[in-house]
């Protein structure tokens, strides 16, 4: 115990005097800080922005682009304008009537920037140059037609113009009462968190592997295992990762808070930050409780990698398995995610196996059904499985790092295990 | 303080590394232990450290198995490695710590043996900073700043320049009179000789010699003569299948199984016009090339 404190201490002092580790915190904290200020800073440059209201700003469109009309009906054309100018407020719709060809080359060359020929009230061709993948005029002007040929139809029936455009605008009004939980909301702030547990324990993960395998190919090992018991050296490295991460974390979502209540007003109406910033507290603890148990789990296994490693290249070859395993949880529960089904047959697998458990069960908590009693099993299963995975590791770990050689194969390592039992 | 090595046997997988090895090492005294690349020593000095299980035989201190709580043990790796990127004081003091010291005495401790070593002025410095004889010099703190019971320094000369070789030895002497159990490992036979009052050669996982060096030499068969003379190509003639040059012109001359030292000097004398004769002393490292040769 007395040597486990001590190496947790020297282990977490190397982080703190990390310079890459300290400067990716800063460059984040002072990234979400720029984030969360410009807005406010905007405003108060332009202090007589009182007029210029982001409501307005749509309206006035500076109306650079050209958009050609041409339509073979006459008798629909200027009711077309009509339409096509107000919903396309970015172009300057014009009447085109020389011909398809002559339409085309004006698009061609550059004149003008697409164009319409419209064949009857049910049928047109749009003409662009280069049709960009947002491009959705083809589709709103499918959606104009379509109501431009109702009311004309509405007129011929003998209703008045005003009558066909009042049926054709009339506007519902709807409500909805979230009694479970609302997955819009909830989907955002789980996935954040879902996202931020599969890079830490990458990155953390990656992080203890190549301690350990610097440990080993500067043969600083020899003198460390004979100095320290395996089981200490193990936990003394993962649980100063572990925490090294909570205080990364700490500080980027801690400045993150700060800064998003300093500049509160900037964001008002913003769904996104909405969710984000205000989770539930429960789930925070879960979130804390899952993050630190997946985060253990992960750390153990990548710990036992790396004492396998002989050369630090070693390493990017033999996480893959365990990133792979990783990556197989992260995929289960993103698609699960997206599916709006968290509940389903494999997530509840997923929530019990302790690979998979930390993101499954904190997804099915955050956004799906479960009993507390399904939490509580799931979270035992997991503290037990680290523990076990991290004696097991510390096993490894030992059998491992004097284990020099080129290819270091796992068969071997498990041999050795055997032997020692 | 007395250390044994009883019957100590280790194999990895089918590899049978140390069969049946026995030797003891007493404090105060210096003991070498010898033997060819992949003779078993690194093993054998894990398993003294408790980094590797026996699978039979112990190791007894004072008689009682040893007590990896209570005894302390210092280690100069023949790999030698420290964490390169970090500061010297602060890696000193973590490993003194590790073996149980508080940090106030580890400390103390390490800047005393910085001083020792004249490595004061490097103590905030990092240790890939420093050239590779000064990185052995802080490598040894390691092995000797927790005031060990028992040091076992491998290979500790290599790599050092004369200067630093003469105030390691003074440390070494130091802790030898400190009446601690000093376990030495080397190929440079020298060193060997020049310190340890007995050895342990381990050939192919077996002890092939243990025992008081000043008594190996003694009982070591003296059938060798050194012979200087005037008539060196003559003699050779005469005695070619058993006479081989030595470095500083003279001949050596082994005898053969009946031959009687004295008879063969006064034949030699008789035939030549001889400057010296007198029976070859046996170093250290004949003795070696000997036993852990693969001619045992």
């Amino acid at each position: 115990m007395k040597q486990f404190s001590k190496i947790l201490k020297f282990e977490l002092k190397g982080y703190f005097k990390n310079k890459v580790f300290i400067g990716i915190t800063l460059f984040l904290v002072v990234l979400i800080a720029v984030g969360t200020f410009i807005p406010s800073l905007i405003s108060m440059i332009k202090p007589d922005g009182s007029d210029s209201t982001p409501g307005t700003d749509p309206t006035t469109p500076t109306a650079d682009k050209t958009m050609l009309i041409l339509s073979k009906d006459e008798s629909i054309t200027s009711v077309v304008k009509e339409y096509f100018t107000a919903a396309f407020p970015s172009y300057n719709v014009r009447i085109f009537d020389t011909g398809v060809d002559e339409l085309k080359e004006e698009v061609m060359s550059g004149n003008a920037d697409c164009g319409f020929v419209i064949d009857s009230s049910t049928s047109f061709t749009y003409y662009v140059n280069n049709l960009s993948l947002y491009d959705t005029n083809a589709a709103s002007a499918g959606a104009l037609m379509q109501e431009v040929y109702r009311i004309n139809e509405m007129i011929k029936n003998g209703l008045t113009p005003e009558e066909a455009a009042e049926i054709m605008s009339v506007s519902i009004t709807s409500n909805t009462e979230t009694l479970g939980k609302n997955q819009i909301t909830n989907f955002i702030y789980t996935y954040v968190m879902i996202l931020a547990l599969y890079t830490v324990i990458l990155m953390y993960g990656q992080m203890v592997a190549t301690n350990v395998a610097t440990e080993k190919s500067s043969r600083a090992m020899e003198l460390l295992v004979t100095s320290a018991d395996p089981v200490s050296m193990m936990f003394g490295k993962v649980v100063s990762s572990c925490l090294a991460g909570l205080m990364q974390l700490t500080a980027i979502f801690g400045s993150a808070i700060i800064f998003y209540n300093i500049n509160k007003a900037s964001f008002e109406g913003n769904q996104i930050l909405d969710s984000i910033f205000n989770i539930p507290p429960q789930l925070l603890v879960f979130m804390l409780v899952f993050f630190i148990l997946g985060f253990l789990i992960y750390a153990f296994l990548y710990g036992a990698i790396g004492s396998m490693a002989s050369k630090l290249e070693d390493i990017n070859t033999l996480v893959l398995p365990v990133t792979f395993l990783f990556l197989i949880a992260f995929f289960i529960v993103i698609f699960s995610m997206g599916s709006s089904n968290v509940d389903n047959i494999l997530m509840k697998v997923a929530s019990y196996v302790p690979f998979t458990s930390p993101m499954a069960m904190f997804t099915r908590i955050a956004m799906g059904s479960v009993a507390w009693y399904e939490i509580m099993i799931s979270i035992i299963i997991l503290i037990g499985s680290v523990i076990g995975v991290g004696i097991l590791c510390a096993k490894i770990y030992r059998a491992g790092v004097l284990l020099y050689g080129n290819s270091p194969k796992f068969s071997s390592v498990v041999k050795a295990l055997l032997k020692k039992s | 303080m007395l250390l044994e090595f009883k019957n100590i046997s280790k194999s990895f997988g089918e590899k049978e590394v140390l069969k049946n090895v026995s030797f003891t090492v007493e404090s105060g005294k210096a003991f070498g232990l010898l033997g060819r690349n992949g003779a078993g020593k690194t093993t054998s000095i894990r398993i003294l450290m408790n980094v590797f299980a026996q699978n039979e035989g112990e190791i007894l201190l004072d008689g009682k198995p040893i007590d990896y709580k209570k005894t302390l043990i210092g280690y100069l790796p023949e790999e030698r490695g420290l964490y390169p990127k970090k500061i010297i004081l602060e890696q000193l003091v973590y490993f003194a710590e590790l073996k149980g010291m508080s940090y106030k005495d580890a400390v103390a401790s390490v800047d005393y043996w910085l001083d020792r070593l004249g490595m004061t002025e490097y103590r905030n410095k990092r240790l890939d900073t420093l050239s590779k004889g000064n990185q052995q010099k802080i490598q040894l703190i390691t092995a000797l700043a927790h005031d060990p019971d028992i040091v076992i320094l491998d290979e500790p000369f290599s790599g050092l320049d004369p200067v630093n070789a003469m105030l390691l030895k003074d440390v070494v002497r130091e802790t030898i009179e400190k009446d601690k159990i000093v376990l030495f490992s080397s190929h440079q036979m020298s060193y060997i000789e020049e310190f340890c009052d007995s050895i342990a050669i381990i050939n192919k996982g077996k002890v092939a010699l243990f025992g008081d060096l000043k008594e190996i030499k003694r009982t070591y068969p003296r059938d060798k003569l050194v012979v200087s003379t005037t008539e060196t190509q003559r003699l050779k003639d005469e005695y070619s299948d058993k006479c081989s040059d030595l470095p500083d012109g003279s001949l050596l001359l082994k005898l053969e199984g009946g031959e009687s030292k004295k008879g063969v000097m006064s034949e030699l004398v008789e035939k030549f016009d001889i400057d010296e004769i007198k029976v070859y002393e046996p170093s250290l490292n004949d003795i070696f090339v000997e036993y852990a040769g693969d001619g045992v």
